[in-house]
């Protein structure tokens, strides 16, 4: 009876419960209502922008370095592209065909083969990348939010998680893509014969480092330390974020031109001409980055090679190391088999090179003795290995600049700044 | 009935009524995305496809990406829009002309895939090798590595490109066999012919072992139904000259699996036979016309 009794109030408060007929719903509309309203949202925004956007992709496999690109999407689920891949590809416009779609979320699809997509071939023969995931980019993309005012477009890749984002262009910017204006010049950068570059601005001087295999700038002086990557546009380079600095903002360079004849590069900020020249010593030594370079080796117990070799008076690989059969690349070995000399070996099909002890001063430059070879050198180095060892033994020394958060540091030579070798630890 | 049993029952029936007072509400159901399938503004492109293979034989093509069309975890792309048509014409002349010339229009018709998916990227493996076709369930054939296709009329042709080419056919001749071969069963003798050398471990064997051994391709030794459609998808792309070739190409020597060069030929011989049979008496199609058939269409798309 008892178990009855309970059993009576257990159902009718079911009967009351089961009664409640109304839906507590957190939102006033349904999903389907608010997912088609978002879609509807974007797909005004990106059709209705007169003068296209411009779009900035960020790969996986590389992601400070940016890849730009300008779309102008039309209603017709079909867009137009240009891309900073290639000169071909800022000057063949490319069409094809995009779609919105909510899958998890709402989603912006390139959905046949374009410019962007050249990032994620899976073929590395194409953009360099993996072969089976090429630069780890996407071409399908959460639509991740929106700036209120409709100007800037947040995405995030699908498969690879890569980072974009599209930004509402001006009638010029847009004209400029259309009327094929290019300016690759400034990667003549690289032709600079000295290692040190100086950016003059008329409000500001800077040591200016260009890295153009992973598009990174570093702006740097007694005031400020900025570095950004940056990305070609069809007047100059633009960077992926702002400099500030002497109360003015930069977002790039434009008009850009180079003189081989005096190792000067002019360019134009907020319509200002500015310059870019040569030096043989920088603004800001960074006076540990001998010690930190060796010591990150020794901690590791590991050592630092190059394999192309050292650069000098604008040639690559100027003592030919290449032309050594089976060669490797140069290394520096710190405390070589703790014998309190340094192994700088060239690694072939065996190894050997001269000995050296570094020295590194509070000036921050570093200095390097001879203290005879390891190993067995063979005849047909014995060129190779006196080259170096008159290189190294400069009595001026060398200055060491990291190039980036990770073991990679570039060694270049006080005299003239004009021989370098790049060091990455193995 | 005691009164406390009916009170409890009839307390239960209310509960349940209780749940269903009101029809549930479907006025909504036309708001849902994508319900009915992906939609688009129709180009030419679109319509293209629509009259030369949909209204004809029922056959779609997906060219705009959808992953969930392919392997989730593959990286991979779309096709280019230009290679739509100049691959979709060949396949055409290769495949469907030739079997509806030789075994029908209501035959090709009735077995066809009816779903094609492209790819603009070949699929890579982890193993470093790559994938060029997949099908799934007689319905489904999904083309990868589009973006290479290039016959002679097209820009930066190469002889180098027929590679790819005749792989993608490959692919359509293989997976049409499948589905022939699932309609009507081919004689239990073929699976006789191999006995014994059949292996899961085919991607590790080379073309040249697998002929040795009587087989077609490395991948006919993975089972019985993979080497009769091998057989049908390499006779018809390589022609009856191709395969002559192949047969003669095993040498005199004994396998690792110890087939002489003697069974080797005999097997290859043998397997042809029973296809060509089988053609016959279950679909009555002439396979050495379709084969030759073929074969000339392939020719005239290269060379």
């Amino acid at each position: 009876m008892r178990t009855n009794f309970y059993l009576y109030i257990f159902l009718t408060a079911l009967c009351f419960a089961a009664c409640k007929k109304e839906d507590d719903n957190v939102f006033k509309q349904s999903p389907d209502e608010r997912i088609n309203e978002v879609l509807s949202t974007y797909s005004t925004t990106l059709t209705s922008a007169e003068y296209g956007w411009k779009g900035l992709v960020y790969p996986s496999a590389i992601s400070a370095v940016p890849f730009s690109f300008y779309f102008k999407f039309d209603t017709a689920n079909r867009v137009q592209m240009y891309s900073d891949w290639d000169s071909s590809t800022l000057s063949v416009m490319q069409e094809s065909s995009y779609r919105l779609k909510a899958l998890q979320q709402p989603c912006l699809l390139f959905d046949t083969y374009n410019y962007i997509h050249i990032l994620c071939d899976p073929d590395a023969g194409i953009n360099g990348g993996y072969y089976g995931g090429g630069l780890l980019s996407d071409f399908e993309f959460i639509l991740d939010g929106m700036s209120t005012d409709g100007d800037t477009i947040k995405l995030t890749g699908r498969l690879h998680g890569s980072k974009a984002v599209l930004v509402k262009a001006t009638s010029k910017e847009a004209q400029d893509y259309y009327d094929r204006k290019r300016n690759w010049d400034f990667d003549y950068s690289s032709r600079f014969l000295t290692y040190f570059k100086k950016l003059h601005t008329g409000k500001g001087d800077y040591d200016i480092y260009i890295n153009q295999q992973y598009k990174s700038i570093k702006i740097v002086n007694a005031n400020v330390k900025f570095s950004a990557g940056y990305y070609f546009t069809p007047t100059g380079v633009a960077f992926d974020k702002p400099f500030t600095d002497a109360g003015e903002t930069i977002n790039g360079f434009e008009d850009v031109s180079w003189s081989e004849d005096n190792q000067l590069m002019t360019l134009k900020v907020n319509g200002r001409v500015v310059t870019i020249n040569s030096d043989k010593k920088p603004y800001i030594v960074d006076s540990t980055a001998g010690s930190r370079w060796y010591n990150a080796a020794i901690n590791a117990a590991d050592y630092y090679y190059s394999d192309a070799g050292i650069h000098v008076d604008g040639q690559d690989d100027y003592y030919n190391f290449k032309s050594i059969s089976g060669f490797e690349y140069l290394l520096y070995y710190p405390n070589f088999q703790s014998s309190g000399y340094d192994f700088n070996g060239i690694m072939e099909n065996s190894y050997y090179g001269p000995a050296f002890k570094a020295k590194f001063s509070t000036s921050g430059i570093t200095t390097f003795t001879y203290g005879g070879t390891w190993y067995t050198i063979p005849d047909y180095s014995s060129t190779t290995i006196s080259n170096i060892v008159t290189k190294f033994t400069e009595s001026t020394g060398y200055y060491f600049v990291q190039t980036s958060d990770y073991n990679t540091y570039d060694m270049v030579n006080v005299k003239d700044a004009r021989s370098w070798i790049s060091w990455q630890l193995f | 009935m005691k009164p406390l049993n009916a009170l409890f029952f009839f307390l239960l029936v209310i509960a349940l009524a209780a749940c269903s007072k009101e029809n549930d509400d479907l006025s909504g159901v036309q708001d849902i995305p994508g319900l009915g399938g992906d939609t688009w503004v129709e180009d030419s492109l679109d319509k293209w496809l629509y009259d030369s293979l949909t209204v004809p034989y029922n056959i779609e093509v997906k060219y705009k990406w959808d992953q969930f069309e392919f392997d989730v975890t593959k990286t991979l792309v779309p096709p280019k829009e230009e290679v739509v048509i100049p691959a979709m014409q060949a396949i055409m002349k290769v495949w469907i002309d030739n079997y509806i010339k030789y075994a029908g229009e209501l035959f090709f018709k009735k077995y066809s895939p009816k779903f094609f998916i492209l790819s603009g990227s070949a699929s890579w493996n982890d193993n470093g090798t790559i994938t060029l076709g997949t099908a799934e369930g007689g319905r489904k054939v999904v083309m990868y590595l589009l973006n290479e296709f290039r016959t002679k009329e097209m820009d930066g042709y190469q002889l180098g490109d027929t590679a790819n080419v005749k792989q993608i056919f490959h692919v359509i001749e293989h997976e049409f066999g499948h589905i022939l071969h699932q309609n009507i069963m081919y004689p239990t003798e073929f699976k006789k012919i191999s006995v014994g050398l059949y292996t899961a471990n085919w991607n590790n064997i080379y073309d040249s072992d697998a002929h040795q051994d009587g087989f077609v391709t490395p991948y006919a030794m993975s089972s019985e139904n993979e080497d009769f459609v091998e057989m049908i998808a390499t006779m018809l792309i390589e022609g009856k000259e191709g395969f002559d070739r192949i047969v003669n190409s095993v040498q005199d020597k004994t396998s690792d699996n110890g087939t002489t060069q003697a069974q080797a030929v005999a097997a290859l011989r043998q397997k042809e036979a029973m296809v060509v049979n089988y053609y016959k008496s279950a679909y009555d199609v002439d396979f050495y016309a379709l084969q030759k058939a073929t074969r000339d269409s392939i020719n005239a798309l290269f060379y």
